[in-house]
């Protein structure tokens, strides 16, 4: 298993971070409804990036805590931002050889 | 010069109570009013092993029934009970989003808190030194925050209106009634007031052990026995209770039912464990909540008492009754029905002001369990309850620290509507 976050794993971790039961097909249908409508907040998002930086063993992108919606977080956890700044290509390469054990 | 806000009064329109001697108003009251003691052995994860063996817990509570996740996660114990008791006086007041939706600037909160999130704190500090500071959720910022209760209940209600959080001991309790007053007078609807503690985990339980005044004893029986020869101490409790305080007129014109008028307060501070200095300072605040609410000494009818568990605080207690109300002090029933829940902090005087409304519509004063042979000057109503016309009622509440507050309740009249 790599480290490519679902929108599976993006909903469980709403769920055990911040409390809220989100279904993952209904962000899949609608990838423009932001955290915020979800009840998700800026201090749930910051959780969900400390989990996964803990899990993945690596800092995600600085931006991905100020994601608006569950796709520009996807997106930028998993490398295809199209704005990819200079760090983030770091990242990307880091990432590239890390896996997650037991997740 | 008459101020347009003068003759703004608040009113008691609902009651929310999460005690240990009951989850909701009803159950606590019932428990109350028959004098049951629910004091016994801890039973919290990881307190089995301290000096602390009774304790007033919280045991008939989840918290998942009344409020959402995405609150409770984010949240410790403490606001748990302050969201579930402010839920209950919501709906004991039967004021609904309906009613505030179009001015929710008309509705405030205030809570007092003693401690904080001390479980939530204890929780995410074992992670920053078990596994590291990556591992410290960013929930910590809020949950173990003294006025976590306040903005969670506003942000969760939606109430817009004036908010604010006190942090005066004890008697906090008290002064947090006495602020929503105030906030009522200058101009808002309703305000959302009272306390709620959850002191009973290890972090928590370690920090009251250095009071010298908490009861070590063992025996649930005689662990609190305020105003005897046996007293040797307090013992701590969980939960509180909220209260929906509204001004009067604005509560009869949504066909609320006005409860009791919060006639009167005063609260003065006589510095930490300085006992035998309480007695004036209560003196002070007993006669400045008289003066507050015109009141008469002759016209109080019932003494809810702050009933220390230490001989000296005991003593300063009975005197700056008789201090402030002369010698009728050893005539008026005096009552703790806090000797059968524990003491919960800044949760403890609200839920005397809960039951001191309950009492005066019961026309009954409930006693004081596991207190027997009384041994200062006053009339202490122990045993069973006792039928009594009640007007008007006192609360008193110190604090560890020193504050002293003094609150007049007065019944509202039945309404002839």
């Amino acid at each position: 298993m790599t480290d490519r976050l679902t929108l599976d794993e993006l909903a469980a971790l709403m769920k055990s971070a911040a409390g809220l039961t989100v279904d993952p097909a209904e962000m899949a249908d609608r990838p423009d409804t932001t955290f915020a409508e979800y009840g998700l907040d800026s201090l749930g998002l910051l959780g969900i990036v400390g989990e996964l930086e803990n899990r993945f063993g690596r800092p995600l992108p600085t931006d991905a805590e100020r994601a608006k919606t569950p796709r520009d977080f996807l997106d930028l956890v998993n490398g295809n931002s199209d704005s990819s700044g200079p760090g983030r290509g770091t990242a990307r390469a880091a990432s590239d050889t890390v896996t997650t054990t037991g997740a | 010069m008459n101020s347009p806000h003068e003759h703004r009064h608040s009113v008691v329109t609902g009651i929310g109570v999460i005690a240990p001697n009951g989850a909701n108003t009803e159950a606590f009251w019932k428990a109350t009013k028959e004098g049951i003691s629910v004091l016994d052995a801890v039973t919290r994860e990881g307190c089995g092993d301290l000096p602390l063996k009774v304790a007033g817990e919280v045991r008939d509570f989840d918290p998942g029934e009344l409020i959402e996740e995405r609150f409770l996660v984010q949240t410790d114990r403490f606001t748990h009970f302050a969201m579930a008791a402010a839920n209950l006086a919501l709906d004991d007041a039967l004021l609904g989003r309906a009613d505030y939706n179009r001015s929710p600037f008309a509705v405030g909160v205030v809570t007092a808190a003693g401690s904080g999130g001390g479980e939530f704190g204890q929780r995410e500090l074992q992670r920053l030194w078990g596994q590291g500071s990556r591992y410290v959720g960013p929930y910590q910022s809020i949950a173990w925050f003294y006025a976590a209760s306040t903005g969670q209940i506003s942000i969760r209600g939606g109430f817009k209106g004036p908010c604010g959080v006190v942090a005066s001991d004890e008697a906090g309790g008290l002064d947090a009634l006495a602020h929503a007053a105030r906030t009522i007078r200058r101009g808002t609807d309703a305000v959302v007031v009272g306390a709620a503690e959850a002191p009973l985990a290890p972090y928590s339980v370690v920090c009251q052990l250095g009071y010298e005044d908490l009861s070590r004893c063992a025996d649930p029986a005689r662990a609190y026995r305020p105003f005897t020869d046996a007293a040797c101490g307090f013992v701590p409790a969980e939960g509180g209770a909220m209260l929906v305080v509204e001004e009067r007129s604005a509560a009869e014109e949504r066909g609320a039912r006005p409860r009791a008028v919060l006639a009167g307060h005063a609260a003065t501070f006589t510095g930490a464990a300085l006992w035998e200095e309480s007695r004036q300072g209560l003196a002070h605040a007993i006669e400045g909540a008289l003066a507050d609410a015109g009141c008469a000494p002759e016209e109080i009818d019932v003494v809810f008492a702050d009933a220390l568990g230490v001989a000296a605080a005991d003593r300063a207690e009975a005197l700056a009754l008789t201090d402030a109300l002369g010698g009728r002090a050893g005539r008026i029933p005096v009552t703790a029905p806090k000797t059968g829940i524990g003491r919960a902090y800044c949760g403890a005087p609200v839920l005397d002001i809960a039951a001191a409304v309950l009492a005066m519509e019961s026309s009954v004063v409930p006693p004081t369990p596991n207190v027997i042979d009384v041994s200062v000057d006053l009339d202490v109503v122990t045993g069973r309850s006792r039928a009594a016309e009640l007007r008007t009622a006192l609360v008193l509440s110190r604090g560890l620290m020193g504050s002293n507050a003094a609150m007049v309740l007065r019944r509202c009249d039945k309404s002839p509507s």
